[in-house]
């Protein structure tokens, strides 16, 4: 099963490679004519694509890449003439710690907010929560970071708005910078997690185990840990580890308005400047967290619920 | 008590020693537009010129009113002819590295940019140039190709900056040069930290340190500046000032400049090949009304001169939109009905779509039909610009001998409107070689004139810069970057 999947995780990621590389060759344009933009005629734009290699047809490029790829080589970038792995590398570093930020807040917060939701169902504390995990849901991000910005930055002075440390600076120095891009991520995650948990524990308090406890006498906060969570929680995994993955491949729109040196806002950069070598290393990163992610998510599932456990065990 | 007094007046004396002294940094954002291949290289495509203008000198440099002033060149002349140039350059200058500043630094520096093979887009700008010879130690002669009255004013272009003998190599990184500023560590997509250069040939500037930041996305650009985290955002929109301008923490400069956006018609196809149709295109524009409307107050109305507002070239002319005129002109032309255009439009300049607009407007009281057609800003410059029959366009300052001859002469490579015209050429050419002041601007006014009966170019407004700093910065010069003196900036 296992392994199964591992397979079907690695022809995932290799679609996604041919998709974008097919995808950033559709546009308009290469990397020298992005570079140079009106000076891109006559010799000064052959030059450039001789010194790039961007004379060979598209597939002899794709193949060559692909080959290095494979090998671990993610090669140069197109106008930097940089190792991919070295100016990947920080980026990768600095998206996890907004990822990682985002997740010790906001994965606590809301499975506590949830369960208080569901548990205090329809009473003011329940409306309170779910109205704003609503606006927190439907506001996009990048209204809510401008405003954050204008509250915190502009106004009151606490925090400072953009984010203007290096890429490749000592993770300390992004303190107190990081904190307003973490702060929008936790909304926004909060209130996409603690919904499916409030519903998820409304749905298990009504199940018959959970009635048969009550009616056999089971003290309620006893019900509530010992049978209620364990079980509604199951289904949040899953919410869970989509949402690590929406992190961890780069919050583009948030890396973006705060000027963060995070992954997302480096994809958008290397889409524009037409550098396909740095746009597939990222494109390929971010398939694979999603692919590994959702992997571990269902084994967890798996592991925690007897029942699936079986059920794949009969069918293997 | 008298230990108190002591310590005091000890202070004050220290305190009015540290004003003399560079102090405080100043920090300002770029956007990275040449993305992660960001170069010192002056002369490179991705030259970042927020670093190279405080950190490398020019033979010559405009002063505030943009004629030549003295750089690292402090005099110059010309043979009867204006076809060979003698400099005599500044002694006693130092680059960032140790090394003198002498001739052969010079003739290294402009060889380098007209070498064909560095393929450098400011070797244009000075292709004039044959020969370039060192007399002596501080005198270097250069030898033209022809007659040519205002060199030193080319020699002011942003982009020849002097570099160090045989520093091309490791330039793009290091950074060394003669100027105010020196390069403390590079990082185009980070930060770029510059320190005082105490033994710059005018004195120690007057910040310690400089910070130049790329910041890509100019919405952010904007909230940094109003979080006070960076002190300078050079060319805020209109909308965006009334933000600065209700507080106490910022200052905005208004600063008219050369920059310009326009519409061209190809001179070379039906039907903008008709003369008459090309003039009536552009006699239907309300200029003032597009200044308004467009850039809300923020532009110099311009008659298709391609020359800036403060440009001692440039021609004084009126053009009321004329309908009636336009009208008449069309009906001479063969269209009695006016004419259908599809106009390709970009948000790569956000005025773009919105200059489109309005001139859509001016145009159909004349008749004539303006189809607005959007197009990708991604791939313009290659798929639309100069490949459709109408289209927008958008050019920063330049010389008026510069700008005539790049964008409008028969052979030149930017031509955007294919325009041909012998008589406009003879006219730029008897331009260059006269050597009377007098003379020479009545023919570029003459070029200019001749523009505006024939073009295929509508350049209604030149741009007016919005320049936000935050309320610490002192001594900025309300000039164009181009003639900023870095070195005076202070900051409380």
């Amino acid at each position: 099963m296992l392994l199964r999947r591992l397979g079907l995780g690695a022809i995932t990621v290799w679609l996604v490679s041919v998709i974008i590389f097919a995808g950033v060759e559709m546009l308009p344009g290469d990397a020298c004519t992005a570079f140079l933009e009106r000076e891109a005629k006559g010799k000064l734009l052959e030059n450039c694509r001789e010194d790039l290699g961007l004379n060979r047809s598209a597939l002899t490029r794709y193949v060559d890449w692909a080959g290095s790829a494979l090998q671990g080589d993610l090669g140069v970038s197109a106008n930097g003439q940089k190792q991919i792995s070295e100016l990947v590398g920080y980026r990768l570093r600095n998206t996890l710690l907004l990822a990682f930020g985002a997740m010790v807040v906001g994965i606590p917060l809301a499975l506590f907010l949830g369960v208080v939701a569901a548990l205090w169902r329809d009473r003011p504390v329940d409306i309170f929560v779910s109205t704003s995990a609503i606006f927190a849901m439907t506001i996009p991000e990048f209204v809510s970071a401008t405003l954050l910005i204008l509250v915190f930055s502009v106004w009151l002075g606490w925090v400072p708005g953009i984010v203007l440390t290096s890429a490749n600076a000592p993770l300390v120095e992004f303190f107190p910078e990081v904190l307003l891009p973490i702060g929008v991520l936790t909304l926004v995650m909060t209130a996409h997690i603690l919904r499916t948990v409030r519903s998820s524990v409304i749905e298990t308090l009504a199940s018959d185990y959970a009635q048969m406890a009550t009616l056999k006498g089971v003290p309620y906060w006893q019900i509530v840990f010992r049978h209620i969570l364990p079980n509604a929680l199951l289904p949040t995994i899953n919410v869970v580890a989509l949402t690590i993955a929406w992190l961890l491949g780069g919050v583009v729109v948030i890396e973006t308005v705060f000027n963060y040196p995070g992954l997302g806002r480096m994809m958008i950069d290397s889409i524009s400047d037409r550098d396909l070598p740095v746009t597939q290393a990222i494109a390929l990163i971010i398939a694979s967290v999603y692919v590994i992610v959702n992997l571990a998510a269902d084994i967890m599932t798996m592991l925690a619920n007897p029942r699936l456990r079986t059920v794949h065990l009969r069918q293997g | 008590m008298k230990t108190t007094l002591g310590v005091a007046s000890t202070l004050i004396i220290m305190a009015s020693i540290v004003v003399a002294e560079p102090s405080g940094t100043f920090r300002q954002a770029h956007e990275v537009g040449s993305g992660s291949g960001s170069s010192l290289d002056p002369i490179s495509k991705g030259r970042v010129f927020q670093i190279t203008e405080k950190v490398m000198s020019r033979l010559v440099r405009p002063d505030m009113e943009g004629r030549p002033s003295p750089d690292l060149a402090v005099s110059w002349s010309a043979n009867e002819d204006a076809t060979v140039w003698t400099l005599k350059l500044r002694e006693g200058v130092t680059f960032h590295d140790g090394s003198t500043f002498g001739s052969e630094d010079v003739v290294y520096s402009l060889e380098r940019v007209l070498d064909p093979e560095m393929d450098s887009p400011a070797r244009s700008a000075i292709a004039m140039i044959n020969t370039v010879e060192a007399i002596d130690e501080h005198t270097i002669q250069l030898t033209l190709d022809g007659s040519f009255a205002d060199l030193p004013l080319l020699l002011m272009d942003y982009r020849l900056r002097m570099i160090p003998e045989d520093a091309g190599d490791t330039i793009a990184t290091t950074g060394v040069g003669t100027g105010p500023f020196m390069v403390e560590s590079f990082d185009a997509e980070g930060t770029t930290k510059l320190v005082a250069n105490m033994d710059y040939f005018e004195g120690a500037p007057g910040v310690e340190k400089m910070e130049i930041i790329g910041i890509t996305d100019g919405q952010a650009r904007l909230q940094a500046l109003l979080g006070g985290q960076i002190d300078m955002e050079r060319g805020i929109t209109a909308q965006q000032r009334v933000m600065l301008a209700g507080s106490d923490n910022f200052k905005v400069q208004t600063i008219p400049t050369g920059n310009w956006r326009g519409l061209i018609f190809r001179t070379d196809v039906e039907p903008f090949n008709d003369v008459r149709v090309r003039k009536a295109l552009r006699m239907v524009a309300d200029r003032q009304a597009m200044v308004d409307l467009v850039m809300g107050g923020g532009a110099v109305v311009a008659c298709d001169s391609p020359v800036g507002p403060t440009d001692q070239y440039r021609a004084e002319m009126e053009c009321p939109q004329d309908i009636e005129g336009a009208k008449a002109l069309l009906a001479e032309a063969g269209f009695p009905d006016g004419l259908d255009i599809d106009l390709h439009v970009a948000t790569l300049e956000p005025t773009w779509p919105v200059l489109a607009e309005v001139y859509q407007k001016h145009a159909a009281e004349a008749g004539i039909r303006i189809n607005i057609v959007q197009v990708p800003s991604d791939g313009y410059w290659n798929e639309v610009w100069m490949q459709k029959d109408a289209v927008t366009t958008r050019w920063n300052e330049r010389p008026a001998d510069q700008a005539l001859n790049e964008i409008y002469l028969s052979t030149a490579k930017w031509n955007e409107s294919y325009y041909k015209d012998a008589d406009f050429d003879a006219i730029l050419s008897q331009a260059r070689s006269e050597l009377d002041f007098d003379a020479r601007r009545a023919l570029y006014v003459q070029a200019q004139e001749h523009l505006f009966d024939t073009a295929g170019t509508l350049i209604p407004y030149h741009v007016t810069r919005l320049v936000g700093t935050t309320a610490r910065v002192n001594n900025l010069d309300a000039v164009e970057n181009n003639a900023v003196r870095w070195n005076l900036i202070t900051v409380d």
